[in-house]
């Protein structure tokens, strides 16, 4: 059982540290989502339910989306200018 | 400032905050130690006292439900200054043309990922809808249930298209939901005040444990914030799109992206 | 193993204000802000966490079994989405930014000047 907590920890640490070191934003979209779906397996291994259900439908799916959307609207207005 | 400068100022701070980081994280108790006493008074009391089985749903709705309270009011500001920020950039006409970068091919969607997609977002719905209305009783709620249901209505973008997608839409009944989901919780936090009571307190009848009506007005202000947090995200979701869609260049004819 | 969830929140923590001082892009700061966010939910549930204890759901189990503790996950579990909310907020303001002034780049746009 500790093993498995330091494991999913040790899994946060290195997501973490990929998602800042994608620096190109439409590559670090998928690394926030894999980030968010680590996350939820932490939490879910930490004897909280509720947490990683919302951690994983919010960090994997919605905000992902959201930086989607907003990297694709100011391509449209640089191509537009 | 530049970059240098800033990384001078943070490796200052970090000579000075990791030994103190180190002392803190030696002193705290350690991982796994049973430590607070709130929590266990709350495990310990709540089942017998309010007939529920969420722990978490009763401290979110009913020992700390004015601090859900002060949440759900900062989920409609953030999406109150978006819709304000990006709507009064761009105006509030609607069109529902996709806008398209000029460099990219136009993918036609393969029939399997429409079929994938009418399929999960009605199953998805219903689940988000199943989450949220059986938050007392088991993992869940009305957060959990409301993101999920939004999420559906992106299955939906992405099985059907754009155009079809802003039809059915409709801006005023997401606003109508984020905004009457707030409305009843602050109704549900002020009618106990108006007959006498504390804020939030619980006046209705708490029900059996494990029923899907347990908890008294825990249930109520799960069902607000769970129609809040659908509405709101459905309306980020709308909001965003339209940002891509381009009112005054004139996209290629009958296009639907 | 007893400190290790400190160090883990702390490290989240150095390396998304590290990401935030040397970003060049508004949207991969948003990002590693998310990562800063991630670093106090660790630190939240981590201190929660008891040996040997379940989940503080009592539909399968009677009351009395140990459970951990679900005041901070009630605190984790409404942060995140308001965080979402937030965030999204920060995005709308940089897709404002680039509208204004053409780049989402921190170190190009220095102090916001008036000029039109």
């Amino acid at each position: 059982m500790s093993l498995l907590i330091a494991a999913a920890l040790c899994l946060v640490a290195v997501s973490g540290f990929l998602v800042v070191r994608s620096r190109d934003p439409n590559r670090q979209v998928f690394a926030l989502a894999a980030n968010g779906l680590v996350l939820s397996v932490l939490f879910f291994v930490l004897q909280a339910p509720d947490v990683g259900l919302s951690e994983l439908a919010v960090n994997t799916v919605l905000t992902p989306l959201m930086f989607l959307v907003t990297l694709a609207a100011a391509a449209m207005n640089e191509a537009r200018r | 400032m530049t970059v240098t400068w800033r990384l001078g100022l943070f490796a200052i701070s970090l000579a000075v905050l990791v030994p103190a980081l180190w002392h803190v994280a030696m002193a705290l108790p350690a991982f796994g130690a049973p430590t607070e006493m709130y929590g266990a008074a709350v495990n310990a009391i709540i089942p017998a006292a309010r007939h529920i089985t969420n722990m978490v749903a009763a401290v979110n709705f009913d020992v700390r439900g004015f601090d859900t309270l002060g949440e759900e009011c900062i989920l409609v500001a953030a999406v109150t200054g978006t819709c304000v920020l990006l709507r009064g950039a761009r105006g509030e006409d609607l069109t529902a043309e996709a806008g398209h970068l000029p460099d990219r091919p136009h993918v036609e969607r393969s029939d399997a990922v429409v079929l994938v997609c009418r399929i999960g977002a009605t199953v998805l719905l219903l689940f988000g809808v199943y989450m949220a209305l059986h938050g007392t009783a088991t993992p869940g709620g009305g957060f959990q249930g409301g993101v999920i249901a939004a999420s559906s209505l992106m299955l939906i973008y992405l099985g059907e298209g754009y155009s079809p997608w802003r039809h059915v839409m409709h801006s005023w009944f997401l606003g109508a939901l984020e905004g009457g989901g707030a409305f009843i919780f602050v109704a549900a936090a002020a009618i106990p005040l108006m007959l006498g009571y504390a804020v939030l307190q619980n006046i209705l009848p708490y029900g059996q444990p494990k029923d899907l009506f347990a908890g008294g007005l825990m249930v109520v202000a799960n069902f607000a914030v769970g129609l809040s947090v659908a509405g709101s995200f459905g309306q980020l979701m709308l909001e965003f799109m339209e940002e891509t869609r381009s009112p005054e260049d004139d996209p290629i004819p009958d296009e639907e992206d | 193993m007893s400190v290790f969830p400190w160090l883990v929140a702390a490290w989240l923590l150095g390396i998304g204000l590290y990401g935030i001082i040397t970003s060049r892009h508004y949207v991969h700061l948003i990002g590693c802000l998310s990562v800063l966010q991630s670093g106090t939910y660790v630190l939240l549930l981590g201190i929660g966490y008891k040996w040997g204890a379940g989940p503080p759901i009592f539909y399968d189990h009677p009351a009395g079994t140990p459970a951990v503790d679900p005041i901070v996950q009630a605190l984790v579990l409404t942060d995140i989405v308001v965080g979402a909310a937030v965030t999204a907020l920060l995005l709308v303001i940089a897709l404002q930014v680039h509208k204004r002034r053409g780049s989402l780049d921190p170190q190009e746009l220095r102090p916001l000047r008036p000029d039109n």
